[in-house]
């Protein structure tokens, strides 16, 4: 096959008007391969042009690799306004309902109590404490004698027990034995926290269950004063409940503390004007207070070298407070649409 | 205990306002949990009494009551049906003021009312609405009503168990006076006193009584004790009910000593003897009841029989009444514990027991024989004849050295040895120092101060907590076992929290009789038994978690959530021996399938997934499991969950005989492990290995067996048959069809093979998948495809 010029001008005017004709960039795509593809028309005057007689071929290839040029460049100028329109209407093209938001992935949700403990744990580990544990079925020497609560002592009206059918087991009314069992087992200094259930004959109600959770504190270590204590106590407790709070201590009495002392916070809903929420503006947290020498003793620790501070808390009276649950039966409950709330 | 600021003002004065007041004494250790202000103000209100009551004509709703003042009688229309003819009432008289309102005499129907009577409410001396406030008998027709209910504050404060003491307006007062450095004034007291009369009384038990002070009056008058007696003890919460009578109630509001008084020419011989019952002896007491003593309990009695449960309650027969001339006053010291026992046995508890059991010293009770004796003769006009006091054993206070630096020491504030003292003193210690040491010695009324720490919590108290700085101890703790600590239970929560999961916490107390045997096979057949439950149905401790797991899925089931998804992170109690409780730490999912069959067969894969995905997150790679079959759990679906030490757990679906016993519809599967062992193992701390240099061969094998082979089985085969160069095996797939066959299975499995030093080649790889498959055909009669 011969090539001649007139064939190149008829190959021009054919792709410029194609080129403006394409009306997307799928179909100027397909216009760039029928002109300059490998079946295009300008490859296959271009391979036509070795047939041409040499004094021709000079001339009519600088004619077709211009003509390829030109159509580069029409493609390349076609390709940017099919492209500019098509950015234009982009937003209508590809358009998403963004609102329409799907669930996120579902997962299992933690039990309350556990939450309170965490943030307990965090803030006491902050601090250098440990955690440690004790058994709930105790026995009468731990649960009250080692913590001066003899028998027929007014403070076992407060802890009415469960006893256990094995011989003088009980469970555990507080979480305080579990310093006398940390005490007889390890050498000061110590500074634990330690949670768990407890239980009392108590009958139920919003605020009383015959199950319920405590966590204790004891440090114990040369030289520990009261003032330790409040610092302790104000530094959980506004970590806990934000540190906007106010903090007060009251005198308080507890056979296995001397001095004793009760602590609570400012009511976070009437901030301390007093409401139906709070006694006063106050909201009790936990009770505490310097350990007593015979406690100590009682715990193989020499009141004339150390001493130490102790307190408890309710675990679920704190999350009460922080997590506003107005009844106590509900932690037992497991009903997840309670559940599913933390 | 109800403290009347009108009363407390007797023998303090209170200089700030009640606000202040209640603040202060609550800092010092009595919370004050009421302040009870009378809001309305009345005048004119006098008391009178019921002559007769008659319909209003035309009245379905209203009648007319015929009152008298004394001096007058006044008809009154009425909407309260309360009344009856006697009864001493509340009577705003014409031109008497109930806070802005003014009452007038009013027409009703056309009959007119002077006046109004009053309910509770409306004087603001109660939250009773309902009726007209009926008075006590013992009120005067014609007294003014302020007489009675004098404007008053009443604080109801909360008393220590310790300070018996503050039971009292006198101990209150001594609290103000130490608060806030003002002197108090002590009641004058006559202490002239009758001789001795020590055949008066007989103390058989002085285990039970530590001091017993009686004094007798003769010539005395039983009458209504005077209206403002009547208010201060209404204040505080006591009934009047005749003078002798409320001067004992009097005299212990006052001063903290419970006292009886007898009435004398009933008791038999006119001795009293202290001692304990007879076993099963009977008295009549006071409030109408009979009891039935043991040989534990301690009584008053006459020659004859008990005349009084001691320091309880008194006896019916020798009670003081209108006819009483004569009055024998008790005030005892009774021993504590023996009170509290008797209380307890007797499922009574009263004013008086409650204040002995605390512990009340030995020195109170002869002031207040002496002040309740100067009352009567006061207000009953009778004369002390003979008086007793049996005080074998004397109190003696201890003497407390306090060294100056321990009170810092203990404080963690310097507290002036100056104010140190002051503080003591206006708390009514005796206080000695000298060189940087107070000795202190308690007052005779309170028996709390025994030790240093004693006497530090009274300055320190009273100093203000507010004044002691915050400080946190020093930075001296070990690192000793923070090491040993990881928290296993956190990183378990939050896999299965990851696997959909909610967190349950169920009851540790169940039922011995009507739980359902289900749960780790470890667990004894026996429950930890509770002695004395509150309820039949939580009689014992749980062995296991599921009971109460299962139980949590009905109950939200019921609540209209099926599909409930549980697990819980808690202790059982096992019997070890017959003194030996253990307590495993439990690890429980259970999971609700409402629909059938199918899916919770999916859900227990997806469940035995769960377990293994938690042990792999606490401790090692896989987990194994066993065909098994435990109680409570579906025969052909459940698997023991191993370790190299044999099972720690059960996995399976719950047999639905055992889900019928919780009326829940539809499957639930369920695990338990011991979470001790789960963990175990230690965490694993990843070890790097070389990369391998060479390429390994992947080869799937299908295998298509009958009945209730054991995959696990194969797999021991496989692998035992692949040898060093079968590095890897999983399970792919497993389907059950029509193109199988009836009790056919096919399970899918995925070998990766790799060498060390050389790439494999496929000679070599095809021989050992022969080896494997010829092995599978001849031990499981299996059909394998390649």
């Amino acid at each position: 096959m011969s090539v001649n010029v007139g064939d190149l001008d008829a190959i021009a005017v054919d792709a410029r008007q194609r080129i403006g004709a394409a009306s997307d960039e799928a179909a100027l795509e397909q216009v760039r391969v029928e002109l300059l593809g490998k079946k295009g028309a300008l490859t296959g005057a271009l391979r036509g042009l070795g047939s041409l007689p040499a004094d021709q071929r000079a001339a009519a290839g600088a004619r077709a690799n211009a003509l390829k040029g030109e159509i580069e460049t029409m493609l390349a100028s076609r390709a940017r306004e099919l492209q500019a329109a098509r950015l234009q209407t982009l937003g209508d093209q590809e358009w998403i309902d963004m609102t329409f938001v799907p669930s996120p992935v579902r997962r299992g949700h933690l039990h309350p109590l556990t939450l309170i403990l965490r943030e307990v744990k965090a803030i006491f580990s902050r601090l250098g404490y440990e955690v440690a544990l004790g058994p709930q079925v105790e026995d009468e020497f731990h649960n009250f004698e080692a913590l001066n609560i003899p028998q027929e002592h007014p403070a076992r009206d407060t802890m009415d027990s469960f006893y256990v059918d094995a011989d003088h087991l009980l469970l555990r009314t507080h979480t305080s034995p579990v310093q006398i069992r940390y005490m007889l087992s390890h050498e000061p200094p110590i500074r634990i926290i330690a949670p768990g259930a407890v239980y009392r004959r108590d009958a139920t109600d919003p605020s009383h269950a015959s199950q319920f959770y405590q966590v204790e504190g004891l440090v114990v270590d040369r030289d520990i004063r009261l003032s330790d204590l409040k610092g302790t106590i104000e530094y959980f407790a506004r970590s806990l409940f934000g540190p906007d709070r106010r903090i007060r201590i009251v005198g308080d009495h507890f056979p296995f503390t001397e001095p004793s002392i009760a602590a609570a916070v400012s009511c976070g809903i009437c901030g301390g004007a007093g409401c139906r929420s709070c006694k006063g503006g106050w909201l009790e947290i936990l009770g505490a207070g310097m350990v007593h020498p015979q406690v100590l003793r009682n715990g193989g620790v020499d009141p004339d070298h150390y001493s130490g501070f102790a307190f408890g808390a309710g675990l679920d009276r704190l999350a009460m407070l922080k997590y506003n649950v107005t009844d106590l039966r509900l932690f037992l409950e497991n009903d997840v649409r309670f559940l599913k709330q933390f | 205990m109800l403290i009347s600021l009108n009363w407390l003002k007797d023998y303090v004065d209170v200089q700030v306002d009640v606000a202040t007041l209640a603040e202060r004494l609550t800092l010092a250790g009595n919370e004050v949990n009421r302040i009870h202000e009378q809001d309305v103000d009345f005048e004119g209100v006098v008391v009178a009494e019921v002559k007769s009551l008659r319909p209003l004509p035309g009245s379905t709703k209203n009648q007319i009551a015929s009152v008298s003042t004394g001096q007058s009688v006044a008809e009154v229309v009425t909407g309260a049906w309360n009344l009856a003819v006697g009864d001493r009432v509340p009577y705003a008289v014409p031109g008497s003021r109930l806070n802005d309102r003014r009452i007038e005499t009013k027409s009703f129907l056309g009959v007119p009312s002077a006046g109004m009577l009053c309910s509770a409410i409306e004087l603001g001396l109660g939250d009773d609405a309902a009726g007209i406030l009926i008075l006590d008998e013992g009120a005067t027709a014609g007294e003014d009503l302020r007489q009675l209910y004098p404007r008053d504050t009443v604080l109801e404060l909360e008393i220590k168990s310790n300070r018996p003491d503050l039971l009292c307006h006198l101990g209150i007062a001594r609290e103000i006076g130490a608060i806030f450095n003002v002197p108090l004034k002590e009641p004058g007291i006559s202490k002239v006193r009758p001789a001795d009369a020590s055949d008066l009384v007989r103390i058989e038990a002085p285990d039970g009584c530590r001091r017993f002070n009686g004094r007798l009056l003769t010539g005395v008058t039983v009458a209504p004790s005077p209206s403002w007696m009547q208010a201060r003890l209404r204040a505080a919460g006591v009934r009047p009910i005749s003078n002798v009578v409320d001067i004992t109630n009097y005299v212990m509001l006052e001063a903290g000593q419970p006292m009886h008084a007898f009435d004398y020419q009933r008791l038999k011989d006119g001795r009293i003897v202290v001692r304990r019952a007879r076993e099963g002896e009977e008295i009549a007491c006071l409030d109408g009841k009979t009891r039935r003593l043991t040989s534990h309990d301690m009584v008053v009695a006459d020659t004859e029989r008990a005349q009084g449960v001691a320091g309880i309650i008194g006896g019916a027969e020798s009670a003081v009444q209108k006819e009483t001339t004569e009055v024998f006053l008790e005030a005892a010291t009774w021993e504590p514990r023996s009170i509290r026992r008797t209380a307890r046995a007797l499922g009574l508890r009263t004013e008086a027991s409650s204040r002995f059991e605390k512990g009340l010293s030995p020195a109170l009770s002869l002031a207040a024989v002496d002040r309740a004796a100067g009352l009567v003769a006061e207000l009953g006009g009778g004369k002390p004849t003979r008086s007793t006091d049996v005080y074998p054993g004397p109190l003696k206070q201890p003497r407390i050295e306090v060294g100056v630096d321990r009170i810092a020491r203990v404080l963690g504030v310097t507290v002036q040895p100056a104010e140190a003292a002051s503080i003591l003193e206006r708390l009514h210690f005796s206080i000695a120092r000298s060189d940087g040491v107070l000795r202190a010695t308690p007052p005779d009324f309170r028996l709390d101060c025994t030790i240093p720490e004693d006497v530090v919590e009274e300055i320190g108290r009273v100093y203000g907590y507010d004044r002691v700085p915050s400080t946190l101890p020093g930075e001296r703790s070990t690192v000793r076992d923070l090491y040993e600590r990881r928290d296993a239970d956190e990183i378990a929560r939050e896999v299965l929290a990851g696997r959909e999961i909610d967190e349950a916490v169920t009851n540790s107390l169940v039922s011995s009789s009507e739980t359902p045997e289900i749960g780790i096979p470890a667990r004894p057949a026996s429950f930890v038994r509770i002695d004395n439950p509150m309820v039949e149905n939580r009689d014992a401790l749980r062995g296991s978690l599921l009971p109460g797991l299962l139980e949590a899925l009905a109950f939200n089931a019921r609540q209209d959530q099926p599909g409930a998804r549980l697990f819980e992170l808690g202790g059982g109690f096992w019997k070890k021996t017959t003194d030996v409780v253990d307590e495993p730490r439990l690890l429980a999912i259970a999971i609700h399938v409402p629909l059938g069959g199918k899916e919770a067969a999916a859900e227990l894969r997806g469940l035995q997934a769960t377990v293994a995905t938690v042990r792999n997150r606490l401790a090692v790679a896989s987990t194994d499991f066993r065909q098994a079959e435990a109680t409570g759990f579906h025969p052909g679906r459940t698997a023991e969950i191993l370790d190299v030490g044999g099972p720690i757990g059960i996995v399976g679906e719950v047999h639905p005989a055992t889900l019928a016993r919780f009326d829940l519809p539809g499957r639930v599967v369920a695990a338990e492990v011991l979470f001790d062992r789960l963990a175990a193992g230690g965490e694993v701390t990843p070890q790097a290995r070389p990369l391998p240099r060479f390429p390994g061969v992947r080869r799937d094998l299908t295998i298509v067996i009958r009945g209730k082979t054991a995959s696990n089985d194969l797999v021991q085969v496989i692998r035992q048959l692949g040898g060093y160069t079968l590095r890897e095996i999983s399970m792919v797939s497993e389907y059950q069809g029509p193109q199988l066959g009836a009790g056919a299975r096919s399970l899918s499995f995925r070998l990766q093979y790799q060498a060390d030093d050389r790439t494999l080649t496929n000679e070599e790889v095809a021989t050992l998948q022969q080896r494997i498959i010829d092995g599978l055909k001849q031990r499981f009669a299996a059909e394998v495809r390649s």
